[in-house]
């Protein structure tokens, strides 16, 4: 008896298998890539000889791809990123009051009294303050992003970087190298930026009180957890499936709606390899607007659109003329 | 004589008196269609990067009808209110358009103060004698454009649904359902009702806006405050969201000051741009109602 959970976020997918008692039995992240039906079936491939189809009692899909991907597996339940990371953090700690995320192009901030989220926020229009911030400045600097909070824990020098900008940052990191300070140190410098953009954009305003999660796949950038602890003079709990925290949410999400509704999942199973699926796009000419359609097949059979503002794509199932 | 009148920024609030104004005076009046891709990139190719979204979308409603009328309405819009002060961009709005686009009919440049009646119709007399050169003529037809214009509500105020929420924004954010994405529309799917920030009249706003420690200086601050401290009050409404353009300086002051003043109700704070995908906005929406349900199981709800 297992629940299934399924995260495609715009860097990585995750995939978390989760046992009646809701532990976690397996996790998988992968990067997107920009293909995430593809890293889908290579998360479901990867599963397969490990759990028999009928032994999954419950599927959700969650993240910014979670209702393309929600037709093509057969979710029972589709939600948000936000209610599954509060669902997540609070199945690890029902006490807790702030919730931290980072990921590849959004980050948020949560905050729940006596288990409820009373409120949140997520960056707007710009990912300034986001992992592809981080990502494009570990590039710049020649350091593989996973090694960046190791090289901020080296630093013995403080050095501002601009951060409200990742074009900003950039030309004043290039400067601060110019004027010979050592890499750790900008690397610090980098990772306090982000922390102060985090908290003067994001959590502005917000009441943040301990316990404090910080998930998301940025939170195993030890030089963030260690700036954000600085910046709140309080700790900061990294969970130990921090990211693939948004696939834990959407497993225990699924489970209540079909405890719910009583019904049985409706999983296609893990052959999706050999269902062959692709997805292709038009532009609808039906009206000025010229959506871009997503049109996603398997096996030659159109099993859903996605993307047109008026939605007569999404609610029908025929060809485009 | 063929006048364009662009469907962008206050044409949403303020149509009713132009169109009856050029209509009574003879004039043939074209509007440009709802907003849609073909306008916005027009806009955004002949407008100036820093502008917001709903300025460059006027610019290309102007584009639009720039071949077919030998007028075009630019309104250079200056108050709507006694002491409040509306955009500087709308005031601005006729040298924009005429330094960013060529091949222009003559545009409109007279000020437009909706807050006095008097100011007003130096407005109508201006322009009124680009149509025609009879006096009478332009006094009625802007008298019946004030009665037109004084009757027009255009207001939303749902209450099927089980929870409520104010919608603040400005009128082509709140009306344009290009730029908003159908955002009613959205919180409806998820069953949230929606009243605007500009249904409640200006006695109850006043009232309310008596308790600021000083006079708003922004004509949008009165609306926000005004319409979130009377709902509240009244028990009306479960949460607040604030539509928003990127780079909009006056909604920077406002919203903050609407953050501290009302805290104690959920405020989504939704900020709009050139973005097509709704994705984000999808996933803002669907976590703000699931926010007002999840709490809503502990809590005593409290409409029916």
């Amino acid at each position: 008896m297992y629940y299934l959970g399924i995260d495609i976020g715009s860097v990585s997918t995750d995939f978390v298998v989760l046992n009646k008692d809701l532990e976690v039995e397996d996790h998988l992240y992968l990067n997107t890539q920009g293909l995430p039906m593809k890293a889908v079936q290579e998360g479901l491939k990867l599963l397969k000889d490990k759990y028999l189809n009928e032994a999954i009692n419950a599927v959700g899909t969650t993240g910014s791809g979670r209702k393309i991907i929600a037709t093509v597996v057969g979710a029972d339940s589709v939600k948000n990123e936000i209610t599954a990371h509060a669902v997540a953090a609070l199945h690890i700690n029902p006490s807790v009051k702030t919730i931290l995320e980072i990921g590849g192009q959004d980050s948020k901030i949560i905050i729940l009294k006596d288990g409820i989220v009373t409120d949140f926020a997520m960056n707007t229009v710009c990912a300034a303050g986001t992992g592809s911030f981080l990502d494009r400045q570990a590039q710049r600097l020649g350091i593989p992003i996973n090694q960046l909070g190791d090289y901020a824990l080296k630093a013995n020098n403080v050095v501002r970087i601009a951060g409200r900008c990742a074009v900003f940052a950039e030309s004043d990191m290039i400067h601060k190298q110019q004027m010979g300070y050592d890499t750790p140190s900008i690397v610090k410098g980098l990772c306090d930026a982000l922390v102060r953009n985090y908290l003067s954009n994001i959590a502005k305003g917000k009441d943040i009180s301990a316990p404090i999660f910080f998930q998301g796949g940025v939170a195993a950038n030890k030089g963030i957890k260690n700036a954000f602890e600085e910046a709140l003079h309080t700790q900061v709990l990294v969970p130990e499936h921090y990211n693939v925290m948004g696939a834990i949410g959407a497993a225990i999400l699924a489970k209540e709606a079909l405890e719910r509704s009583g019904g049985t999942t409706k999983f296609k199973g893990f052959d999706l390899e050999a269902a062959h699926l692709s997805t292709r796009g038009f532009e609808c000419s039906d009206c000025s607007n010229q959506c871009e359609v997503i049109v996603i097949e398997e096996n030659g059979v159109i099993i859903g659109y996605y993307g047109d503002r008026c939605g007569k794509w999404l609610h029908s199932v025929k060809m485009p003329s | 004589m063929k006048v364009g009148l662009p469907k962008g920024l206050l044409y949403y609030r303020y149509h009713p008196f132009f169109k009856t104004f050029f209509e009574e005076l003879g004039a043939e009046l074209i509007t440009s269609e709802d907003t849609n891709k073909k306008v916005m990139d027009a806009g955004i190719r002949c407008c100036t990067s820093e502008a917001c979204l709903p300025i460059k979308i006027f610019h290309g409603h102007v584009d639009a009808l720039k071949n077919q009328c030998d007028l075009m309405v630019v309104p250079r819009i200056m108050k709507v209110s006694n002491n409040e002060y509306i955009c500087p961009h709308l005031c601005s709005l006729p040298e924009m358009v005429v330094h960013s686009m060529d091949h222009l009919p003559p545009v409109t440049y007279q000020s437009l103060y909706f807050n006095s009646q008097k100011q007003l119709f130096h407005w109508a007399k201006d322009v009124g004698k680009l149509i025609t050169p009879k006096r009478s003529a332009i006094e009625i037809a802007f008298n019946h454009a004030l009665d037109r214009q004084a009757n027009y509500k255009r207001t939303i105020d749902q209450s099927q649904y089980s929870y409520k929420i104010l919608l603040v924004g400005h009128d082509y954010n709140l009306y344009d359902k290009y730029v908003n994405m159908n955002i009613i529309r959205k919180l409806n799917d998820l069953n949230l009702g929606v009243i605007s920030s500009d249904s409640i009249g200006n006695g109850i706003l006043n009232k309310y806006i008596k308790k600021l420690p000083r006079k708003p200086f922004w004509y949008y601050y009165r609306q926000a405050y005004g319409s979130a401290a009377f709902l509240i009050e009244k028990g009306e409404i479960d949460g607040i969201i604030f539509i928003s353009c990127f780079s909009c300086g006056i909604d920077a002051v406002i919203t903050e000051a609407i953050k501290d003043d009302m805290s104690s109700l959920p405020l989504l704070l939704v900020k709009l741009d050139e973005h097509s995908g709704d994705a984000g906005l999808d996933t803002r929406l669907e976590a703000f109602s699931d926010m007002l349900a999840r709490s809503n199981t502990h809590h005593k709800k409290r409409r029916i």
